[in-house]
């Protein structure tokens, strides 16, 4: 089932963003994620132009425990809508959510849609002791029962970590390969004044930091952070009278491994191939023709392996590819140029979406801008690791 | 109190407690299709491959390699204190499936991918046995 889909181009560039917004980031005690979210979500509309009466549909997700989320945010933003639902496809849930926004507005269900995560992930893992040991954001009634904790195996770190291990043992990527994505990305943060990390990352830095789970050390891993983002979806011709450039929705694409991450060559070789394809196919792109990319970037490795899945270098040459400086800001393939959810803010992918839209808006600083840039990729990934979705945006005149 | 009695056991399921018996006897039994041949894991009602349900369970031969492997330093859980550094691994069996256990009995940084390993029995509290594996003699 691996081939023979032919994704619709009849969606390319008939769809838009037309306004993004995201929250306070970082360290924000106190708030709540829904809270986080309603204030990303406002300032992606008042970003847009316009006013919460225009609004028909929401897309939302929060921490697993939130039940039909979509209300409760569409209750805090005092509206109601043709068209909401709440999704659960982890970090590939937020790129899935402009797609669902594109269908829905693409069957007449609905015109103009909000669409964004927001999470206190920071806040929940410091709030005591007890929580700092468990900084497992998983309900506890859904974590495995066996063949994982008798074991000792918890966390996302070491479930990814395996996959670098395997990578550095087919390909031959190193620790250096993985520190180089970490240090490029923090270049990035420190042009980013709502950054959380604000100091320089060395090489040095890197191999002194402790292991979390041995590949993975603490610069492997992103961070833990409060924050929200939000983007306003509808089409592109409700776009041209809005105040704010539009950035086109030129193609998606999702797949998922839900045989699993153990299974097959899934560690090594993502869902983001296919995904990929499905999105180039819809946006009549190839990888050459992407300027910047924001890649879902939970540990250093998986944005190794994305790499090499979406063509951006061949498969197994993506230690090489970063640390041949191809990932700043001057380089081949600017990318995670806000920083990501390593050095900026870890809100699960809602952020690469929107720091892909104002790259395409060129409304940076010339330090932060990447230059002529027409063309963007973002990835999502999640949903027990082996959940994907790509979505490609180009500038809008 | 020792620290095997801290140590999480599982908590079987109707589907993987034929598996978690045996263990308990030093048995390692994976289940296998009795319409199509295939062997899976972990254990679940009806054969990924085929769809027919009622698998019959068979031993399996306790070989294996290392598919690929992370060293914890991390504490995620109290019990693993006094164990950090240690190793979770994927143990691809030479039947095919593929499975989570610990390996035990060599030092951490000399555990390599596709390294051949074979099982063992850790006893746990309550006569229940985990599925471990060591390097294989050579």
């Amino acid at each position: 089932m691996t081939t023979g889909i032919i994704s619709e181009p009849r969606l390319r560039d008939r769809y838009a963003i037309v306004g993004v917004g995201n929250s306070a980031l970082g360290r924000v005690p106190g708030v709540d994620s829904l809270a986080l979210l309603e204030q990303a979500m406002r300032r992606a509309v008042a970003d847009a132009g316009l006013t919460l009466a225009a609004i028909d549909g929401i897309v939302s997700r929060g921490p697993d425990d939130v039940y039909t989320h979509h209300q409760r945010i569409g209750q805090r933003l005092g509206i109601n809508a043709r068209f909401s639902t709440t999704l659960d496809n982890g970090g590939a849930s937020q790129i899935l959510a402009v797609a669902l926004a594109v269908m829905a507005i693409d069957a007449g269900l609905c015109t103009t849609v909000l669409c964004g995560y927001g999470r206190n992930s920071w806040s929940r893992t410091h709030d005591n002791a007890e929580s700092r040991i468990q900084t497992e954001l998983i309900p506890q009634e859904q974590l495995p029962r066996e063949f994982a904790p008798e074991y000792g195996y918890f966390g996302a770190v070491a479930t990814h970590a395996l996959g670098a291990r395997r990578h550095m043992h087919e390909y031959g990527t190193t620790r250096e390969h993985f520190a180089h994505v970490a240090i490029s990305f923090r270049e990035h943060a420190l042009r980013n004044p709502e950054a959380m990390m604000k100091e320089p990352l060395t090489l040095e830095d890197y191999f002194a930091a402790r292991f979390i789970a041995d590949p993975y050390g603490l610069y492997d891993c992103s961070l833990l952070s409060d924050g929200a983002g939000a983007v306003v979806v509808t089409s592109a011709e409700r776009a041209r009278d809005l105040k704010m450039q539009p950035v086109l929705i030129k193609g998606f694409g999702t797949f998922n491994n839900l045989r699993g991450w153990t299974a097959d060559r899934n560690m090594i070789e993502t869902a983001a191939r296919q995904s990929g394809e499905t999105a180039y196919r819809m946006a009549g792109a190839a990888p050459r023709d992407i300027d910047t990319a924001q890649i879902y970037d939970c540990f250093t490795g998986m944005v190794i392996a994305q790499l090499e899945d979406y063509g951006f270098c061949p498969k197994g040459d993506g230690g090489p590819f970063a640390a041949s400086g191809a990932l700043r800001l001057d380089g081949a393939l600017p990318t995670n140029t806000s920083g990501g959810q390593l050095s900026e803010a870890h809100v699960e992918g809602m952020l690469q979406i929107v720091e892909a839209a104002r790259q395409l808006r060129h409304t940076y600083p010339v330090e932060r801008q990447v230059k002529g840039a027409e063309t963007a990729l973002v990835s999502g990934h999640g949903g027990n690791t082996v959940c994907h979705s790509t979505l490609i945006l180009g500038a809008g005149v | 109190m020792s620290e095997t009695s801290d140590l999480p056991v599982p908590v079987p399921s109707p589907e993987t407690k034929p598996f978690w018996d045996a263990a308990r006897e030093d048995r390692f039994v994976i289940p296998r299709c009795e319409s199509c041949g295939h062997t899976w894991f972990p254990p679940s009602l009806a054969c990924p491959s085929c769809g027919a349900e009622h698998p019959s369970w068979v031993a399996a031969s306790g070989r294996g390699r290392v598919f690929s492997f992370v060293v914890y330093h991390r504490v995620y859980h109290r019990a693993f204190k006094s164990r950090v550094p240690y190793v979770v691994a994927v143990i691809e069996l030479e039947e095919g499936p593929r499975m989570i256990a610990n390996v035990v009995g060599v030092a951490p940084e000399k555990v390599r991918c596709d390294m051949p390993v074979t099982v063992v029995f850790e006893p746990r509290r309550d006569g229940i046995k985990v599925p471990q594996f060591v390097p294989a003699q050579s």
